[in-house]
């Protein structure tokens, strides 16, 4: 069974109440820098940057995260064999927003912090989400969330992004 | 009908036909553009001791019916149009819009050429003004001489606290004049209000653990209001979210420096397109309003235009920087016209949850 608990105009208004969020929590922009974790999370950074643009006529760097070699399910060849550093910006001294689609067990934004080292040691990181669906197995939080869905451990969240899947929206899967 | 007389400060004479009551008054008066709505128009406090000229050429179509009042009871002081409907066939209908003016014992006056009358407004901006049933020497002395209260908001705000229970977030709603619209959307998404009068201090709030504050509509200039306000506000909103319309948004950006000036044309109706910055995205939305917050002053480091009207540019939309405090200057909910606005309804109840923190 497909239900839709955020639609597009829902999602819309979450991600501006998001972008007003990281102004007032920041102090400002200065030093701001976008990292969305692939897939979705690439475009709510985007998205984010986009209403930051609008606000303050800044152009805010946004990154992209793989974080699959750094996941604690795969065999662990990453230490044998480093990834090299996947931004194309520095994030030393920087206020880094961490940006995904879903909060469920930690694992992904801890696999992201460790995709973020090597990019020198930033001010802070903070991590925006859409949803937060509970079930943490990670002493992880959210700093900036869109929606608190709670879920049962069998449900699945569907965050939906234009950019990926022709419309907005968020949907649970039981 | 008998012939009646709609007279103005600066001289000027328009010969009508009076309809409701036949009550001689007085008021400032103001043009409306929106094309529907004119029974919310007419029970909006914000128009509180005005006389309303509506420049859609017919009003009254579809009567009075008893789900669309903005108050209790009307206090404008006259309606002008240029036709009053004499068949009004809506099925919700109770009153015809001449029964409930004399119900209310409102004059109305139509027959003015209301095309006239907004162009010569729009040139002078709002003026005293009289329906009455002779134009003479006489008449225009005592239109001279009435004064128009300053104290619009104390005569049309609630004097004693009062519930509006709900079951959701716990939400104060500051009165300055309030119109139902405002109790209606925070209803619907389940809120449990308390309306409190405009005099309330920041710990006759903050001792009812409200989620969020609303500081509503209302009717005149905000600097007419006591700097107490200003005061509460000031202690208000770094602790809980706050939202603030109208009246309230003026007093929401005096109270963080901001300088409020008179509005020439002034904004009356449903038609202007209004732009919400962060996303780009045009909205339109109904608007009364006479003053306007002065640009020049508004100490960019502390606060965000949110919204702008695209008609002349001025600011319609504000938010603190540092914490979820926000204003509208237009009338998000809706009645009357168009509803896309109502959204910031939304946007309040999804600060005030995020602010509390998740329910498990």
């Amino acid at each position: 069974m497909q239900k839709e608990v955020v639609d597009s105009m829902a999602m819309k208004r979450a991600l501006t109440r998001i972008t007003y969020e990281i102004i007032e929590q920041n102090k400002g922009i200065r030093d701001v820098v976008l990292v969305g974790i692939k897939t979705r999370g690439v475009y709510v950074a985007q998205r984010i940057a986009e209403r930051l643009h609008q606000l303050e006529d800044a152009v805010i760097p946004v990154g992209a995260l793989d974080i699959t070699p750094f996941r604690d399910d795969q065999p662990q060849n990453a230490i044998q064999n480093p990834v090299a550093y996947q931004l194309d910006f520095s994030v030393a001294d920087k206020k880094v927003v961490l940006v995904d689609d879903v909060l469920y067990t930690g694992r992904t934004i801890r696999a992201a912090l460790d995709a973020l080292m090597g990019g020198g040691r930033p001010q802070c990181i903070s991590l925006a989400v859409l949803v937060d669906r509970g079930h943490r197995e990670l002493p992880i939080r959210a700093d900036f969330i869109g929606k608190n869905i709670p879920t049962a451990s069998q449900e699945r969240i569907k965050v939906s992004v234009t950019e990926v899947d022709g419309h907005d929206g968020i949907e649970i899967i039981s | 009908m008998a012939d009646r007389y709609l007279i103005l400060e600066d001289g000027s004479v328009y010969l009508g036909e009076g309809f409701g009551s036949p009550a001689v008054s007085t008021g400032e008066i103001v043009f409306n553009t929106s094309m529907t709505g004119y029974q919310e128009i007419i029970t909006n406090q914000i128009y509180h001791n005005q006389i309303i000229a509506f420049t859609q050429p017919t009003i009254g179509s579809y009567g009075i019916n008893h789900d669309s009042y903005e108050s209790i009871l009307p206090t404008v002081k006259g309606v002008v149009v240029r036709d009053v409907a004499s068949i009004s066939t809506n099925r919700q209908r109770r009153w015809s819009l001449d029964q409930y003016l004399k119900q209310q014992n409102i004059p109305g006056i139509s027959h003015i050429d209301t095309r006239h009358l907004a162009k010569q407004l729009r040139a002078s901006g709002p003026m005293k003004a009289s329906i009455v049933d002779v134009a003479d020497a006489h008449a225009f002395d005592q239109l001279g001489a009435t004064v128009l209260t300053n104290q619009q908001v104390a005569a049309v705000a609630t004097p004693k606290p009062f519930p509006n229970p709900g079951t959701g977030l716990n939400v104060v709603v500051v009165d300055f004049g309030l119109k139902h619209g405002i109790l209606r959307e925070l209803s619907k998404r389940r809120c449990n209000v308390t309306v409190l009068p405009y005099t309330a201090t920041t710990e006759e709030i903050i001792n009812l653990d409200p989620d969020g504050v609303v500081l509503s509509t209302g009717p005149g200039k905000p600097q007419d209001l006591p700097a107490s306000v200003l005061t509460m506000i000031q202690n208000i909103q770094n602790r809980i979210p706050l939202f603030a319309i109208g009246l309230g948004h003026e007093l929401f950006a005096m109270a963080n420096g901001a300088q409020i000036m008179k509005l020439a044309p002034e904004h009356h109706g449903a038609n202007h397109p209004i732009r919400e910055v962060i996303t780009n995205q045009i909205i339109y939305a109904s608007q009364g309003q006479g003053f306007v917050v002065d640009p020049d002053t508004v100490d960019r480091d502390k606060l965000i235009t949110t919204f702008v009207d695209l008609i002349d540019g001025t600011i319609q939309g504000l938010r603190f920087r540092d914490f979820p405090a926000f204003s509208v200057q237009f009338f998000p909910d809706g009645a009357p016209g168009p509803i896309e606005a109502r959204d910031v309804f939304d946007e309040f109840v999804e600060s005030m949850q995020q602010a509390r923190g998740p329910v498990w």
